[in-house]
């Protein structure tokens, strides 16, 4: 089955690897650029001086640089890739055998369907993980001069730092496999499968946004200049911690009332985010391994 | 060629039926094929092949009855079952980006009794060179590449479902000439679905007849023959008068032809009323009666499918004609 899983998948792994290649290639060219950006603006030097106070004008700028500019390729990778690799992966695997008849062939050599499926779909999963692993890796040494300055509970980092990737790209794979039992298409498959993982992506994206289930808020004592200047835009931001979102910023006599998604949610944010599309992904594999299962009758 | 009725069957439906929603495709099909048999199984589009072959190899999974290949109930995916039994299912599916050498190794991976050396003996006396693409190959080669694969699975059973219909008429002889000739080297069973009856005379000493879900005809070609006569009568002789069950009768000014299924006995009777012995015996040669205007001939192969195929109201073979000899 390794061969056979090998053989009939090679074509999309190695534009896998092409594709892997181009995004390394891009992302090493804005890691070096963003690192040599951060030391020549001698930010590091700044947030060993004061913490970020005094300096926020560059910070400001570099972090809009990085992210807006330079970085937007970057943002339209994470939220497109992953969704479009993994509904290429996964919509052949049925939708081609059903649509070219070829699953006559397969289903009936001594290998029973069932375990025909979740062999491949073993191999096929693990080799996603890696790969999963691997833009992961890349990506997030490119955006870690921006770990100290940025809010990683937003994207792009939100995206192509820690779980979300790799989940995602199984939670495309698993819709797009299903999506080929159903449909017997590939092409159809490939494009439903993508679409229903935009509608999860934008359940994700939801969270770091207005569904974000992990904001608190603090009340911070202020004087003076600290209180009337303090906006949800300081730099540093008025928790004091370069990590947090402020989403909120109110004055009560001489205290700052701040809702904010402290920089610490960004494990349990990602555990969520990468939960959900593992579960979306998941429950769309044993769906199909079940119907096929069962699609005797 | 004989076969030996009290060896286990190299394949036996049971009151066997497959149901889609509320159509049977399949209905209280019976019979058993001894093994090393070419089994022609014959019947209009819809009429329940492919379900009876899918149903065989445990591609479905049956409504109610069984089958039992060599003598053990077939399994909707088991290995078991799947090691007794090769499909070649229509238009003889194949990866078409992998080469042969892929093919055969896609069927290596896959069967644990897969026979290497058979499939490169066949591909080099076929000249099919086996760094070819599958797409880039005719139609008969892909053709003989899908049989190739079913062959070298190495099970007693092998399905085929319209093997030839996109073959050109010499890729058509090459294919047949092909399955009798592994049947004769290996003892291996054969069962093909086909339209073309002409090819299935050539190939088939067993027969199917398949009408609209109902098993119409079972049993062993000679058999089937000798069990059917073919009688010219008076048009004025009533259907009650002639011997056996009337299949099919075309009245002429004077006459009638009617395809009966009767034993030779019956006929030779129904021919010589009134007359103590017949003068020759019946079967092999036409027979002319002493009652005027009756003759009988033997039944031909093509006439004998075509009758039935054309009356799918006609009655299934009765329960104790079932799958052996009718006379």
């Amino acid at each position: 089955m390794i061969w056979v899983t090998w053989r009939q998948h090679r074509t999309q792994a190695l534009t896998a690897v092409a594709a892997l290649v181009l995004i390394a290639v891009y992302v090493l060219v804005l890691g070096l650029w963003a690192r040599s950006t951060f030391n020549s603006d001698a930010i590091g030097n700044c947030l060993a001086r004061s913490g970020g106070a005094g300096c926020g004008g560059t910070i400001s700028s570099f972090l809009h640089d990085v992210q807006g500019g330079a970085g937007v390729p970057l943002n339209l990778v994470l939220l497109v890739v992953p969704g479009l690799l993994g509904a290429t992966v996964g919509a052949p695997l049925l939708g081609q055998e059903l649509e070219r008849g070829t699953w006559q062939l397969a289903w009936s050599q001594t290998v029973p369907r069932t375990r025909w499926l979740v062999a491949k779909l073993g191999l096929i999963v693990a080799g996603l993980v890696v790969y999963g692993a691997a833009v992961t890796a890349v990506v997030s040494w490119s955006l870690s001069p921006l770990d100290r300055i940025s809010v990683r509970t937003q994207p792009p980092q939100f995206m192509g730092e820690g779980l979300v990737l790799t989940c995602s790209l199984l939670c495309a794979f698993g819709l797009a496999l299903l999506a080929g039992l159903l449909l017997r298409n590939t092409i159809g498959a490939m494009v439903a499968g993508y679409f229903a993982w935009e509608l999860c992506l934008g359940v994700a994206l939801l969270l770091t946004g207005p569904l974000q289930p992990f904001s608190v808020t603090k009340t911070i004592p202020c004087a003076g200049v600290a209180c009337t200047a303090a906006s949800t835009n300081s730099v540093p931001p008025v928790t004091g911690n370069f990590g947090d979102l402020v989403n909120s910023v109110t004055r009560a006599g001489g205290h700052l009332v701040v809702n904010y998604v402290p920089a610490s949610a960004f494990w349990p944010l990602q555990s969520v985010s990468g939960g959900i599309f593992l579960a979306i992904g998941l429950a769309a594999a044993v769906t199909a391994v079940w119907l096929l299962n069962r699609r005797t009758t | 060629m004989t076969h030996d009725v009290s060896r286990v069957p190299a394949l036996r439906a049971d009151r066997l039926g497959k149901r889609y929603g509320h159509t049977w495709g399949l209905r209280d099909c019976t019979f058993e094929v001894p093994p090393g048999a070419i089994v022609g199984l014959v019947g209009p589009n819809g009429a329940g092949k492919t379900t009876l072959l899918a149903l065989t190899v445990g591609l479905l999974a049956p409504t109610e009855g069984q089958v039992e290949l060599f003598g053990e109930r077939s399994r909707a995916q088991d290995a078991t079952t799947l090691a007794r039994v090769s499909y070649l299912a229509q238009d003889h599916p194949l990866y078409r980006g992998f080469t042969v050498a892929d093919m055969f190794r896609f069927g290596r991976s896959l069967n644990p009794s897969w026979d290497s050396g058979l499939a490169e003996a066949r591909m080099a006396a076929l000249d099919i060179p086996l760094g070819r693409k599958v797409k880039s190959l005719s139609g008969g080669q892909q053709a003989q590449v899908a049989l190739t694969i079913a062959l070298a699975k190495r099970a007693p059973l092998l399905l085929l479902d319209e093997p030839v219909a996109s073959l050109d008429p010499l890729a058509r002889l090459d294919f047949m000439r092909d399955v009798v000739a592994a049947s004769a080297e290996s003892g291996l069973t054969v069962l093909v679905a086909s339209h073309v009856i002409a090819e299935l005379e050539r190939l088939c000493d067993w027969l199917l007849v398949l009408n609209g879900g109902r098993l119409q005809l079972a049993g062993a070609v000679d058999d089937l023959l000798a069990g059917h006569a073919v009688l010219t009568v008076p048009r004025d002789a009533a259907n009650g008068a002639l011997p056996g069950r009337v299949i099919e009768r075309t009245d002429s000014d004077r006459h009638s032809t009617v395809l009966v299924s009767a034993p030779p006995a019956a006929v030779v009777a129904a021919l010589f009323r009134g007359q103590t012995t017949p003068p020759n015996p019946p079967g092999t040669k036409g027979v002319r009666a002493h009652a005027p205007g009756w003759a009988a001939e033997p039944a031909g192969f093509e006439q004998l499918v075509l009758a039935y195929l054309r009356r799918p109201q006609v009655a299934p073979v009765p329960a104790g004609a079932r799958g052996t000899a009718v006379a």
